[in-house]
C-alpha cells in the first residue's frame, strides 16, 4: 500500500496542485500512515453488509425548476468574480492558440 | 458591564427591560476590544452593523413587536456561514476578499429572529483541523489557558463563547468539531441529528457527514438557539421535516437508561479525563439514572470510515476553488496551470493533504477497498448504535480522549490530530444527534462529556444533558 513518489505525483496532479519538490517529499511522508490507519477497514467482514445509502430516494430527487435569485446576489456572485468583462465571466484559455 | 450572561438571561432582561440590546452589543463589543488581542476568536467584528441592527431590536421590543426571544442578543458566526454582504472565508487564503451574495439558511433565521452578529470568528481552514491552527489567518488561544489550542475546527466559536465575547455562537461539526473544542475550552456544543438544519450557506465540506450547531454556555441555550435553527429547508434536499420539538429543563435522570460502551472506557484517555467523566458517571447515578454497560463495537474502525468517507468527500468538495468563478486566480497562465496554482497559492496543507487523500481513495483499482468498504462499515456502525438504542435512552462517553493540548504540540503529526476524533467522529458516521457538557477540570484544564442521542431525539437528549449540568 506504500505510495511511491510516482504515485504523489500523480496524485497532485489529479488533485491540481502544483506542488513543489518539497510538498510533495512532505505528503509522501504523512500520507503513508493515515492510509495505514484506513487499512484495518480490510480486515471487517462485511460480506452481505450492503453500503449505507444517503437518503431514500423521494427526497434524493426533486422537480427541475429554476429559481430566480435577487438582483443583489446575482450582482454579488459577479462582483467575486477574479476577472470579468461586461457582466461575464472571463476564463483564461483552454487552448494555448484558439481557433479565431 | 454585562457579563457571563447566558442566553436565556440576556433574553430574560431584554424582556424584563433591565437591559437594552444596544447596551447588551457595545459591552460585547467592548469586551471583545479590551480581551480579543490576546485571544483572536474574530477575524472581523461588524461594530457598525451590530450596533444598528441592536438600536433596530431595541426599537422593536419597545413597540411590542419583539421578533423572538433571542431578538436582540448578540452572537458569533463560524466564518464559513454566509451573511449577505459580509466577508466570509472558510479560514482559507483562497477565499480571501471574498462578499457573501446571500444568507446562509442559519443566518436568514437568525436575522429573522432579530439576532444581533457580533462577528464571524476563526476556524480550521475549511473545517479541516482539530485545533485552529490551521486557519490562513492566525491561529486562535484557548481563554482558559492562552499556551493552548481551542480545539477545532469550530475554535473561533467556542474560545468567542468561553471568553464571554459573545452570548452564544454557531459552529460546524463534520466529525467533532464542534463537540471538541467545546470540550477543551469548557462550553456546552451540540452536533444535532443529520439532517435537522440546513447546510445551504455553509462551506461544504463532508456533505454527508456536515450539521451545524449551537455553542453555548449552559444546555437550555443550546435548546434554545437549536431551535430557531432547525427544520427543513428547499435548499437543502437532506433536512426531514421532524416532529415538534419538546426540551424540558430536568433536575432527575429516574427512568432513564444511561449506557456505558465499554469500548470507549477502556485504554486511550488520560488519567485526568478518566478521573472527571468516572465523577460524571457518579453524578449521572445519583440522579436516578440507571446505568448499563454496553457493547459497542467498531469505535476504532469508526475513524477509519470517517477518514475514508471525509477525504473522499472533501476531495470533491475542494474541486470548486480553482481559481475561476471565485476567490484568488493566479493570473497569465493556461487554465490547468491556473488551477494547480491558484490551489497551490490558496490551500493550506492539511487541505490538500485530504484533497489528496480523497483522490486515492477514489480512483481506479481504489475505490471497491477504500470507499465502497467504508460504506460497508458505516453500515455496521450505524447498526451498532441501533442496536444499543434498543435498550438505552442515552449513551455518555468523553467528548476526548485528553484536554486542551499546547500550541504546536500536534501540528507537525497529522494522525495524532486526527485520534483525537476518536469519540466524536462514531456520531457523525451513524448521524445521530450528541451534545458535549463540561465535566469539571483536571489540572486547571476543561474536561468534556459527550451524550450520544438516538436519531431525531435532540430534545430528549439535552433534556437528559440539563439534568446532568444541573446537578450540584
Amino acid at each position: 500500500m506504500a505510495l511511491n513518489r510516482n504515485d504523489i505525483t500523480r496524485l497532485a496532479e489529479l488533485s491540481r496542485l502544483a506542488l513543489t519538490e518539497e510538498e510533495m517529499a512532505r505528503m509522501e511522508q504523512t500520507i503513508d500512515p493515515i492510509l495505514n490507519y484506513v487499512g484495518r477497514l480490510s480486515e471487517v467482514n462485511t460480506d452481505d453488509v450492503p453500503e449505507t445509502e444517503d437518503t431514500d430516494e423521494i427526497r434524493a430527487l426533486r422537480g427541475d425548476e429554476a429559481i430566480p435569485s435577487t438582483q443583489t446576489t446575482h450582482d454579488g456572485i459577479i462582483a467575486n468574480f477574479p476577472d470579468k468583462k461586461d457582466g461575464l465571466l472571463r476564463a483564461p484559455a483552454v487552448f494555448d492558440n484558439p481557433k479565431s | 458591564m454585562y457579563e457571563l450572561m447566558t442566553l436565556k438571561q440576556a433574553a430574560d432582561a431584554l424582556a424584563n427591560k433591565t437591559v437594552t440590546s444596544v447596551e447588551l452589543t457595545q459591552s460585547y463589543l467592548d469586551r471583545i476590544r479590551a480581551k480579543d488581542g490576546d485571544i483572536h476568536a474574530y477575524l472581523e467584528v461588524f461594530e457598525a452593523h451590530a450596533l444598528e441592527q441592536a438600536k433596530a431590536s431595541d426599537a422593536r421590543r419597545a413597540a411590542g413587536s419583539a421578533l423572538s426571544e433571542i431578538d436582540g442578543i448578540p452572537l458569533a458566526i463560524k466564518d464559513n456561514m454566509l451573511i449577505e454582504g459580509e466577508h466570509v472565508t472558510g479560514g482559507s487564503k483562497i477565499l480571501d476578499g471574498y462578499v457573501a451574495p446571500y444568507d446562509a439558511t442559519v443566518t436568514q433565521k437568525l436575522k429573522d429572529a432579530g439576532a444581533i452578529f457580533l462577528g464571524r470568528v476563526n476556524m480550521d481552514e475549511f473545517a479541516m483541523g482539530g485545533s485552529t491552527e490551521r486557519s490562513a489567518y492566525g491561529i486562535t488561544r484557548n481563554p482558559v489557558d492562552l499556551e493552548r489550542v481551542p480545539g477545532g475546527s469550530s475554535g473561533g466559536s467556542a474560545a468567542a463563547v468561553a471568553g464571554d465575547l459573545c452570548i452564544a455562537a454557531l459552529g460546524s461539526d463534520t466529525g467533532g468539531s464542534i463537540r471538541q473544542p467545546a470540550a477543551f475550552t469548557g462550553i456546552v456544543g451540540l452536533k444535532p441529528s443529520y439532517g435537522t438544519v440546513s447546510r445551504y450557506g455553509l462551506m461544504a465540506m463532508a456533505s454527508s457527514l456536515d450539521q451545524i450547531g449551537p455553542m453555548t454556555k449552559t444546555v437550555e441555550d443550546a435548546a434554545l438557539l437549536y431551535q430557531i435553527i432547525r427544520g427543513e429547508d428547499y435548499h437543502d434536499q437532506t433536512t426531514v421535516n421532524t416532529p415538534p420539538f419538546h426540551f424540558e429543563k430536568r433536575t432527575d435522570l429516574k427512568g432513564i437508561r444511561v449506557g456505558i460502551p465499554k469500548q470507549a472506557w477502556g485504554e486511550g484517555m488520560t488519567d485526568g479525563v478518566r478521573q472527571e467523566c468516572g465523577k460524571a458517571l457518579e453524578t449521572l447515578k445519583e440522579l436516578g439514572a440507571e446505568m448499563v454497560e454496553i457493547d459497542l463495537p467498531y469505535m476504532d474502525e469508526a475513524l477509519a470510515v470517517y477518514y475514508v468517507l471525509m477525504p473522499c468527500e472533501v476531495s470533491a468538495n475542494i474541486s470548486r476553488f480553482d481559481g475561476i468563478r471565485y476567490g484568488q486566480r493566479a493570473q497569465g497562465l493556461p487554465l490547468i496551470e491556473t488551477y494547480g496554482q491558484s490551489r497551490l497559492q490558496g490551500l493550506g496543507e492539511e487541505v490538500r493533504r485530504r484533497v489528496m487523500l480523497g483522490t486515492y481513495a477514489l480512483s481506479r483499482g481504489y475505490y471497491d477497498a477504500y470507499y465502497r468498504k467504508a460504506r460497508k462499515v458505516q453500515t455496521l456502525i450505524r447498526r451498532a448504535y441501533n442496536k444499543a438504542f434498543e435498550g438505552v435512552d442515552v449513551i455518555v462517553t468523553p467528548t476526548t480522549p485528553s484536554p486542551a493540548f499546547k500550541i504546536g504540540e500536534k501540528i507537525n503529526d497529522p494522525l495524532a490530530m486526527y485520534l483525537e476524533d476518536v469519540y466524536t467522529v462514531g456520531v457523525n458516521v451513524a448521524g445521530i444527534p450528541a451534545v458535549s457538557v463540561p465535566c469539571g477540570k483536571t489540572n486547571g484544564l476543561p474536561v468534556g462529556l459527550q451524550f450520544i442521542g438516538g436519531m431525531f431525539k435532540d430534545d430528549q437528549l439535552l433534556s437528559i444533558a440539563s439534568a446532568f449540568e444541573s446537578a450540584p
